[in-house]
């Protein structure tokens, strides 16, 4: 099976109000797509309801994720099945370390897999090989996740927990905003490394700032909540030079 | 902040525990006891109240000379219908000492926690120190928290400070931990852990894991 991740005819809504209306889109296994638009799109609530956020209601369409019914999924088994996101705004998690909070996730991968948890050597070993990996001062690991961390180090967090759970899908949301070029680099060498010919990614993007580091196969524009236009990355060119207003 | 005026009570006390010198208490529920440090003496008392039955804590600490250190730490646990009360008095009587408290409380069910925490600085009592946090998290709709802090300060050259919270499990933090794998549950009880680590952290090394391992089991069974 050639195809990923199936998005068709999604419908989505907060409270009364409908934000994604009619949503196609077809990833297949090792592309890079890209989906654009400007403010109050949708694009947040795409990223939010593919990963499974309760404060969402998905009114119609359907969402197969390697031929499985993504959306009755709960949000930690759609993780085990291969999706990440990197969040926008990572979130300060007080009191749990990463060192904790990462051996928490990785054993819960390898349990929904029927693997034994892996000996404390063993992970703190993985976790140093992905720290250097993406960069990441080892120092971090002891660091309670998110807190006081400045906005590229927050990213780089993302990055790093990307390279640990080895997800099929990866989906970047808004990971370029609030980065100077040195912290994109760095977050665009991770994404870039990472990517296999099995695996997916989406990166969602208000700029074209990222697609200049991570190459795209496909661009979407999102607008009003329904993609308007498809293309290839030139696509991307033609959005940075004349802005989303002819869509 | 003092108000109204001071009212040294009786500077002799019957039956206080007089502490010269370092000492390290852990206490169970049903406690009622009053402590004089004096210089050289260093209290730091762990107030521990688990889940299933009431508990009242009465503490009283007379800090009685320069440099004498009182440390109070308080773990409570309310998890279906328990009444937990817990009163702290610290006075200063002397300056140049020291007092710290932490305080942390998970409240479910229909379950009531009440801290009550006086701190009193004397007059003259200046160079004093003295820290006060109660912070609680509430499981469930029904259950009540109610947090009094009160200072009564008559000195000048004092640093004090109060800190007092009342929250709920971050929903934002438990959807982020999901989408990492974590399951539901094992992202609320690995909230909730971190949220008591700090008191857990400050017991003494034999009572740590057991105390904790039985924490993380009331938490289990909610």
């Amino acid at each position: 099976m050639d195809n990923l991740l199936e998005i068709n005819n999604l419908h989505a809504s907060i409270g009364d109000r409908e934000i994604l209306r009619g949503i196609d889109m077809t990833i297949r296994r090792g592309e890079i797509h890209a989906v654009m638009g400007p403010n109050g799109a949708g694009k947040s609530t795409l990223s939010s309801v593919l990963t499974g956020k309760p404060d969402y209601t998905v009114t119609e369409g359907s969402v197969s994720f390697n031929g499985r019914d993504l959306l009755s999924m709960a949000p930690e088994e759609r993780s085990w099945a291969g999706l990440f996101m990197s969040f926008q705004y990572p979130v300060e998690i007080p009191g749990v370390t990463i060192t904790s909070f990462m051996k928490t996730a990785v054993a819960a991968h390898r349990k929904a897999r029927g693997e034994e948890p892996l000996k404390t050597a063993d992970f703190l070993k993985m976790m140093k090989e992905k720290m250097a990996f993406v960069g990441m001062n080892p120092s971090f690991s002891k660091r309670e996740v998110n807190v006081g961390f400045s906005g590229g180090e927050k990213k780089r967090n993302e990055i790093f927990q990307m390279a640990m759970l080895s997800p099929t899908l990866s989906i970047l949301d808004e990971t370029d905003s609030g980065l100077d070029v040195d912290a994109l680099k760095i977050v665009a060498d991770g994404v870039n490394s990472l990517h296999t010919p099995e695996t997916s990614a989406i990166i969602i993007t208000h700029y074209r700032k990222l697609l200049d580091y991570v190459h795209p196969d496909v661009v979407h524009v999102l607008k009003a909540g329904r993609i308007v236009a498809t293309g290839g990355p030139d696509l991307a060119d033609e959005i940075e030079k004349n802005g989303f207003d002819r869509f | 902040m003092g108000h109204g005026r001071y009212i040294p009570s009786e500077p002799v006390f019957e039956g206080a525990v007089l502490v010269d010198r370092p000492l390290r208490e852990v206490c169970f529920a049903g406690v009622k006891r009053r402590y004089m440090v004096t210089s050289g003496g260093d209290l730091h008392l762990t107030c521990l109240a688990l889940p299933g039955s009431d508990a009242l804590f009465d503490i009283s600490v007379d800090l009685l000379d320069e440099g004498a250190l009182a440390r109070l730490d308080g773990l409570y646990l309310s998890l279906s219908d328990e009444d937990i009360r817990l009163r702290t008095t610290i006075h200063h009587r002397s300056g140049g000492a020291i007092s710290r408290q932490l305080f942390k409380g998970i409240a479910g069910g229909t379950s009531k926690a009440v801290f009550d925490g006086t701190i009193i600085v004397a007059p003259d009592a200046e160079k004093t120190e003295a820290y006060q946090e109660n912070h609680n998290l509430l499981l469930s709709e029904a259950a009540r928290v109610e947090t009094r802090p009160q200072l009564e300060i008559y000195a000048d050259d004092v640093k004090c400070s109060h800190g007092a919270t009342v929250g709920r499990l971050d929903s934002e933090a438990q959807f982020y931990m999901r989408t990492r794998g974590i399951p539901e549950t094992e992202a609320r009880i690995l909230q909730m852990l971190s949220f008591l680590s700090p008191v857990l952290e400050t017991l003494p090394e034999d009572k740590r894991s057991e105390v904790t391992s039985s924490v993380e089991a009331s938490l289990r069974s909610i």
